[in-house]
């Protein structure tokens, strides 16, 4: 069940997503406290967070930054159906965030500042708009799995693996949508 | 994909080497003195190639049985293929560290054993359908992403933890496509989590 405070931090995260993107956000926040409803937070596992790793974190939360501002800035351009998916998607990236954020205070330290805008090209088109999100979540992945060798203790590396793999579900969706296979590879690099 | 040959290779030289990563990456000295990895990634791998044969086993039982529909039944045999390379950089994994890769199921009611003890409602030996091959293939995937999930807790070095979260995205893509052949019109239902944990 995802927290009032985490709840707080997605509409925090949304306001700060910049003006232009603020657009239908509360919609957007509709599933909020249900997208991971019956599940274990990562929470739960008591963390134990090293300073050392909060660069790491800081480097993942401004990606996933980057890919909540192309969710919002994209769902407009989709038809009922793939935005219905979408807005999904976007909850569960915010829930991404809100876990990076997690992270970084149990090991003390401070996020990063978001960034006043994100270059996201222009996208005109659904399929724009899925070639966009396609990129942004492979490179998610390969940053993600270039990092987790180097993250300690184990629950924090579990921890990662579980947002990982929640990005590579919505790269074989976006796949689906962009009419190409949606798993094509056993070992999943974000570079498919 | 690297081919199964090149990724063994990658293995066995980063884990006896110490100092490559599968992507190429280099180490730390610390890492590198920290190699060959402990006994317990020997029984971690050992756990999860039991399993991936368990999960072969499944596919290759559901795709002799001519249950699925035909659309199913291409995509099926391609995540199959998947877990057979799965099964080959795991166990190529223990036994450069020396262990031993376990055996698969015997027979079915080997299998439905392993199934019951996992928690796995639906039995390979009492299937009635495709759509209830697909829900146990999607159920044994769950069980897939809990193991892996509780694995990354688990391996250390600087080669295992990376092979085993790109194992894991994989089986939770599996599990996305599994739930798509069962439900293509609502695709939210393909992706319900935002935070893969599995079964455990």
């Amino acid at each position: 069940m995802v927290s009032p405070e985490e709840c707080a931090s997605r509409r925090a995260l949304l306001r700060g997503a910049g003006t232009t993107l603020a657009v239908s956000a509360f919609g957007m926040l509709a599933g909020c406290g249900t997208s991971s409803a019956g599940r274990a937070s990562v929470k739960k596992v008591p963390l134990v967070v090293r300073q050392a790793d909060v660069t790491i974190f800081n480097h993942s939360l401004s990606l996933e930054r980057q890919a909540i501002a192309a969710y919002v800035a994209g769902i407009p351009l989709l038809n009922a159906s793939e935005a219905k998916v979408a807005k999904q998607f976007l909850n569960q990236e915010l829930e991404h965030a809100g876990e990076l954020l997690g992270l970084i205070a149990a090991a003390g330290g401070k996020p990063i500042p978001r960034a006043p805008s994100y270059d996201l090209g222009h996208p005109r088109t659904a399929r724009e708009v899925f070639t966009l999100l396609h990129g942004l979540e492979g490179n998610q992945i390969a940053t993600y799995l270039a990092v987790i060798p180097r993250l300690s203790p184990g629950p924090v590396r579990a921890a990662v693996a579980s947002i990982l793999a929640n990005d590579a579900q919505h790269l074989s969706i976006l796949r689906l949508e962009l009419g190409d296979s949606p798993a094509p590879a056993a070992f999943v690099t974000g570079r498919e | 994909m690297p081919s199964q040959t090149t990724r063994r290779e990658l293995l066995c030289r980063g884990v006896l080497a110490g100092g490559l990563g599968l992507a190429g990456a280099t180490v730390s000295p610390a890492d590198a003195a920290a190699a060959p990895a402990p006994p317990s990634n020997v029984a971690v791998l050992g756990r999860l190639v039991r399993l991936e044969l368990l999960i072969l086993y499944a596919y290759q039982h559901v795709l002799a049985s001519s249950l699925l529909f035909s659309s199913a039944q291409d995509v099926v045999a391609g995540l199959r293929d998947q877990e057979q390379a799965h099964i080959h950089a795991l166990s190529a994994a223990l036994s450069v560290l020396g262990g031993t890769s376990p055996a698969g199921p015997a027979n079915i009611a080997a299998a439905d054993h392993d199934l019951s003890h996992r928690n796995v409602s639906q039995r390979l030996g009492k299937l009635r359908g495709g759509k209830d091959a697909l829900r146990l293939l999607l159920a044994i995937e769950h069980v897939a992403e809990g193991a892996y999930y509780v694995a990354m807790s688990e391996l250390g070095g600087p080669i295992l933890p990376r092979l085993g979260a790109e194992i894991m995205a994989s089986e939770a893509q599996h599990a996305t496509v599994l739930t798509v052949l069962l439900h293509p019109v609502d695709l939210t239902q393909a992706v319900p989590y935002g935070l893969v944990q599995g079964r455990r």
